[in-house]
This record gives C-alpha cells, structure tokens and sequence, in this order.
C-alpha cells in the first residue's frame, strides 16, 4: 500500500499543475478559444450537469464502456481458459494471437461499421474486439504457468476436471486476470468514446466532439475532466478489488 | 498447549502402536512391485525392480542423486506407469493415483495452495473426498491439530514457516485418510531440530493409524531411524543394491536410538554401500 506521504505528494503535483494550467489560462499565453482555465473548465462542468445533459452523456460512457468490458472480460477469460489449459491448444492457435492482437481496435471499426451500421451494437463489437485481448492474452499466459506440481496434487487428490479449473487453474491465474482487466478497462474507456464520437452515440465522446466543432472550449475540458474521473475511478475500484482478491500474497 | 497434548496423546498411541508394527515382513503386502522397468526417452531409470512393502511397514529408500528414488516413488503413487513390469496394490494392479494414498512432495512452498488459508488447503482434500460442507471445519479443525498447527487455521502459507507449512500438507494428506504415505525427501529442506521434530511426529501418525510409509531421504541416519526396512538403490540404471532390515526397538528415541550399537553398525553398513555405489 502506498504511503500518506506518497498520497500527499501526488496531490500536491496534481494541485500545481492546476495552477499552472490556469497561470497559463490567465497570461492568455494560448488563445481563451481554445484553452480555457480551469475555473472557466469547472463552471462550464458544474453547469453542464446541473442545467444541460452532461450526466446523461457521463451515463451513456459508462454504459459503452462497462458493457463492452464486461463482454470482452467474459469471452476473454473464457476463451482464454481454454486455449491455455491445453499447452496443444497454445502452440496451435498463438500464431493466429499474434496477427491479430497488434491489429490496432480502430481498424475494425470499418468493419464494424459495414456489419453493423452506425449502432450501438457496432460500438459494443469494437469495444469487446479491442478490449478482449489483454484479458485473453493474461488469462492464457496465467493457465499456462499454473505451478505443475499443483496439477499433480490435483491429480493425489482425483480432483474432478471442473474442480481443477476452478479450485486450481483459475484462483493461480487470478493476479494475471486481474492485470488483464485493468489494461482491459483502459481500452474499453478509449474505445467507447473513439465510438460515440464516430457514430454520434449519446456519451462524453459525442459531447466532446460537438463542443469542438462550436469552438465552446470550456464545455470540451468538462467533458475531457469527466472522462478522466471515469477512468481514475475505474482504476481505483479495480484496485480495490485487487488488494481484497489477492490479500494471500506475501507482503 | 494444545499442540503438546496432541503430541502426548499421540505419544501413548506410539507406544499401543509399537508392538503392532512388529510383525514386519510376515505381512500382506500393500504395494507390490514385480519386475518394474521404467525408461524415459529410452533411457533406463529403473531396471527389473521387485519389491513387495507390507501393511503397516515403513519403506525407506536411499541411494545417490539421480538412481531414481523420486521415479520409484512416483510409481508407487501411481503418477507414473511402468515401461515394463506390474505394480499390484492391495492384490489389484494399480491404475493410477488413489485418495487412499496419500503423497507428501518435498517441495510443500508448490504442494499448497497459496491462495488458501491453512483450513482452506486441508479443505482441499475433504472437498475432493465429497466430505459433506458442514463436516468439514470440525475435521480439518483436528486435522491441524494432530500436526500441531491448532492455532494457524487462518494463516496463509506464506506467513507460515518452512516447518509449519510441511505439517500443513502432511495435514492434508492425512485428511485424505491414507492407508499409505508416499514422501520424497519430506524433511529435507528443514532445519536439524525442525527435522528431528516432525520425525517422531511422523513416527507418532504412523503407529497411531497404522498407515503403510515409503519414505525417500538422502539422510542414512533419517532412514535407519524412521525405517522397518532400508532399501539402497544403485544407479545407472536404477536397481536395488542393498536391503537392510531394521530391528531397533520401537518407540525410538532422538537419543538412545541414534547412540545404538546396532544403529551405529546399520549406519556404518549403509554409508559403506552409498560410497560404493556412488563410485
Ligand atoms: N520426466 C523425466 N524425463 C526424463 N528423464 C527423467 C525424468 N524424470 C527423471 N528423469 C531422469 O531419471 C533419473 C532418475 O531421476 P529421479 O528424480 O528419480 O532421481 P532421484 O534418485 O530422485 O534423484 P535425487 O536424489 O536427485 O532426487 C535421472 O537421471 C533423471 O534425469
Ligand atoms: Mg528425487
């Protein structure tokens, strides 16, 4: 766990940079079009949630991005509990891996696009395709390197196929999970916006790009300060989770 | 405290049990094996062996690094199949591993489960066995007590000692309720006092339930101490070279048994053999 000195520090960096953004804001060193201070960045935050529909937009975000992971976490583990349980498995389909995880998410989105139409259901698709691999990847890397001698306790005690995969197999790869789950969510949250901004879905995305276009740059650093909230958030839950999950390791 | 009642009560079992184990040879035999090769790669490990272990008798097996005491062992346990030969428990060809027979790795850090509390890796073993949720806190409850843990249930492994984590799985072996023990080198990473400890411990289980122990160490003394029998292996390929019947009094004592003339003589005999066969 952290320190409270090392806590303390990060807010007083966090805190300086605001301030140095709004020195910045105030000297007019950029143009007020296009850089408003962060008390210009905040009215219009405060403003967009109570008066205007930046909650919905905060809402609509959060559901891509949740929806997407929960799909890609839940096909990726899966999968990926099948292909590293079988070390055949592995040699045969980690070729295929290696072509397409570089592939970077955005380029399926055409694809997307032509298969699904500008829905919902294509953001959903690009989220899941982008946000599956690091979870895969974790998921199989941690089946592989199940200690053997664990499967040989397993195999003294007749444990039953099923018993080994979750009694074994799965708590031995959780911390790789868990790795792949945050990278996983950092994806999703990328994704989901690259998304609402190009099929104008209802998000902070879509309200980003709009806020842009009318040169309303104080609406545009709301929606950038909500969308780095949502990630910080997700982030600090999954590490929370992470520290009660894996509270076995050694200190 | 609740440890040292667990081991004196054990202690008047062992004294029950003595006399029991004595009948040695004239035995069924639990564990047969009758022309054993084994070959990895078509490379012998072991070569024609016959070995005939009885009910209730404590096997121990010697011999240098590489002759092919773990690969016996494995055999025994039924991890591993013959190249050639057969390998008869109780009267039936063995098939495969047993949860009647239970096997204590050397390396107990990677035989638990790390994730698990002490209670959690003995459940293990009661969860395979399809013992009932409810009834098993209370066994695995005096499970760690019997290996003197009574009051580690909660920890995990790593908090616990190199000592108490061996006890934790010798825990969950017995949990299995072995009619035999399989353990290879199983107190070969302790200290010389902890190793002392769990010997007379192991020797306290064994009279108290009677169970039927193959033991592999690299320590001569560890296996005329604990042994009924010693068998020495020679190497390249893999074979019985020496078979020492052990008649010390039981129970046997850290000190009186080690000052021994017979003990000293036993010793002297096997530490011969070894350098023999080492050369
Ligand atoms: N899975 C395997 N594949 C190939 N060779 C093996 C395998 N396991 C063991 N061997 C070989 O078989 C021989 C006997 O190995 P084994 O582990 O049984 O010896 P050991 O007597 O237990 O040695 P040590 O005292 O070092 O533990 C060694 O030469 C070893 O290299
Ligand atoms: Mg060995």
């Amino acid at each position: 766990m952290r320190s409270l000195r090392d806590r303390l520090l990060g807010v007083v960096v966090l805190a300086l940079l605001v301030a140095l953004w709004q020195i910045v804001a105030n000297l007019k060193l950029v143009s007020p079009v296009y850089l408003p201070g962060p008390d210009r960045a905040f009215t219009a935050l405060v403003h967009g949630l109570a008066a205007s529909d930046l909650g919905a937009k905060l809402m609509g975000t959060i559901e891509h991005m949740i929806e997407g992971w929960l799909l890609a976490s839940i096909a990726g583990i899966a999968l990926g509990a099948l292909i590293g349980a079988s070390s055949q498995a592995r040699a045969f389909i980690a070729p295929t891996l290696e072509f397409l995880r570089p592939l970077p998410a955005s380029a399926i989105i055409p694809v997307a696009i032509a298969v699904f139409g500008l829905s919902p259901a294509m953001a959903l698709g690009v989220i899941a395709f982008g946000a599956i691999w690091p979870m895969l990847l974790a998921t199989i890397h941690g089946f592989a390197a199940v200690e053997p001698r664990l499967y040989e306790v397993a195999a003294a005690l007749r444990l039953s196929r099923p018993a080994v995969i979750f009694k074994i197999a799965l708590p031995s790869a959780l911390p790789d999970i868990l790795a792949g789950l945050r990278l996983g969510l950092t994806v999703a949250l990328i994704l989901a916006v690259v998304c609402e901004m190009i099929a104008g879905l209802n998000g902070l995305g879509n309200w980003v790009l709009l806020s842009a276009r009318m040169f309303r740059s104080a609406d545009l650093f709301a929606g950038v300060i909500l969308l780095g909230a949502v990630g910080f958030v997700g982030a600090l839950a999954l590490n929370i989770a992470e520290r009660r999950l894996l509270a076995w390791r050694a200190p | 405290m609740t440890a040292e009642t667990a081991t004196k009560e054990l202690g008047a079992a062992r004294l029950a049990g003595a006399d029991a184990r004595r009948g040695g040879a004239g035995r069924d035999a639990l564990i047969e094996f009758a022309g054993v090769s084994l070959a990895f790669a078509g490379k012998t490990v072991l070569d024609k062996i016959d070995l005939s272990i009885a009910k209730g008798e404590i096997v121990c097996i010697v011999g240098p690094s590489g002759c092919g005491k773990t690969t016996a062992l494995r055999l025994a346990s039924g991890l591993l199949a013959p190249s050639a030969g057969a390998i008869a428990f109780n009267g039936a060809p063995l098939q495969g591993p047993r949860r009647d027979v239970a096997i204590v790795f050397q390396d107990y850090g990677k035989a638990l489960l790390p994730w698990r509390t002490a209670a959690g890796n003995v459940s293990l073993a009661l969860e395979a066995a399809g013992t009932p949720r409810k009834a098993r806190p209370q066994r695995i409850g005096a499970l760690l007590a019997k290996v003197g843990l009574p009051n580690h249930a909660d920890k995990y492994p790593s908090q616990m000692s190199g000592g108490m984590q061996q006890r934790l799985q010798i825990a969950r072996c017995l949990a299995q309720e072995p009619i035999a023990l399989m353990m290879d080198e199983p107190f070969g990473a302790l200290d010389a006092m902890t190793r002392q400890e769990l010997q007379d411990e192991l020797l306290d289980i064994a009279a108290a339930s009677g169970a039927t122990i193959f033991f592999v160490t690299h320590d001569l003394e560890e296996a005329i101490y604990l042994g009924d029998r010693v068998i020495g292996l020679l190497p390249h390929p893999g074979r019985v070279g020496i078979e020492l019947k052990i008649d010390l009094p039981r129970p046997r004592d850290q000190v009186a048994t080690r000052e021994a003339a017979q003990f000293l003589r036993l010793r002297r005999e096997l530490y011969d053999f070894i350098k023999s066969a080492e050369r």
